[in-house]
């Protein structure tokens, strides 16, 4: 007797182990965080095709680094390609400092028509709001509008 | 209200009827449909001598149970949360921030990332939810 539900799983194993490998990480132990945005863009990438394209075009150094945890990392988008660094690496084109609540509240941002993020409902709110008061910071911001936007929508959830 | 005893079974009962008082965490996980385990890791010198796992039964804004048993049946769970028993000690009496405690690996979490983080509103509220149960831990308070 044949074993189809071994073979499916079989085939299904080989289809995930010939995925092309998205995201890498620098460092041979990535922190927790590092890890964690790792999986957090790879998962999103690969359930949405608006993403994939997003994340094929985005070309870009982006450091996060959540000032209530004092710990940082680097995005760098290589056109397809993510390679995460552990800690902040130079020539960033934008690094966003934030506290750990609002870094989360980034990734459940809204996207809305033409691909920008949506600032006026709940979440849009409070992250619009940490930024003019300050708690929010993008260094980079006004050259790379384009980009903080394609960096919302591949990191976003929603 | 008289403190239970860590992660019994009156911590469950207790635990489940704070979230589901909590009208916060009711909207907050409008559509959640997972099992999440909570693996408590054994501290023989905090007198935690054996893991625990809490598993609990969420469904669209309900705990509809919630039970203390052995840390393999909390592994099972769609999401898993994992952490020594102190951590959760930490978390518990608020010394330690969850969302900030899993960015940086203090507390360690399986299952999909995009989901729960979805829903990081509704995880900070059943955090909140287990500082309100007054608890005796087993190395004292």
């Amino acid at each position: 007797m044949h074993d189809q539900g071994g073979r499916r799983m079989a085939r299904r194993k080989l289809e995930r182990d010939t995925q092309p490998e998205l995201v890498t990480y620098s460092d041979q132990e990535p922190s927790a965080f590092a890890s964690m945005l790792g999986g957090l863009i790879e998962a999103n990438v690969r359930g949405n095709p608006a993403k994939l394209g997003d994340f094929e075009r985005l070309v870009a150094r982006v450091g996060i680094f959540v000032t209530d945890i004092d710990e940082g990392v680097t995005l760098d988008f290589k056109g397809g390609r993510l390679v995460v660094h552990n800690g902040l690496e130079p020539a960033r084109t934008i690094t966003i400092r934030a506290e750990a609540e609002t870094v989360m509240n980034l990734s459940n941002l809204k996207i809305g028509p033409l691909g920008m993020p949506v600032y006026f409902d709940q979440v849009g709110r409070g992250v619009a709001l940490k930024l003019l008061r300050g708690r929010l910071k993008i260094d980079g911001l006004i050259p790379n509008v384009m980009t903080v936007n394609a960096v919302t929508r591949v990191f976003s959830v929603q | 209200m008289m403190p239970v005893k860590a992660f019994s079974d009156e911590w469950a009962s207790a635990f489940k009827d704070e979230v589901n008082r909590s009208a916060t965490y009711k909207s907050a996980a409008k559509g959640w449909k997972w099992t999440v385990g909570l693996v408590v890791e054994a501290e023989p010198d905090k007198n935690f001598p054996e893991s625990r796992g809490i598993v609990m039964d969420l469904f669209d804004g309900e705990a509809r149970d919630i039970k203390v048993g052995p840390a393999a049946d909390a592994q099972k769970c769609d999401f898993v949360i994992t952490a020594p028993y102190s951590r959760w000690k930490e978390v518990a009496t608020k010394q330690l921030d969850a969302t900030r405690g899993m960015l940086q690996g203090k507390l360690k979490l399986k299952g999909d990332l995009p989901t729960i983080v979805r829903y990081t509103k509704a995880s900070q509220e059943m955090t909140e939810c287990t500082t309100r149960v007054a608890v005796a831990w087993p190395d004292g308070n």
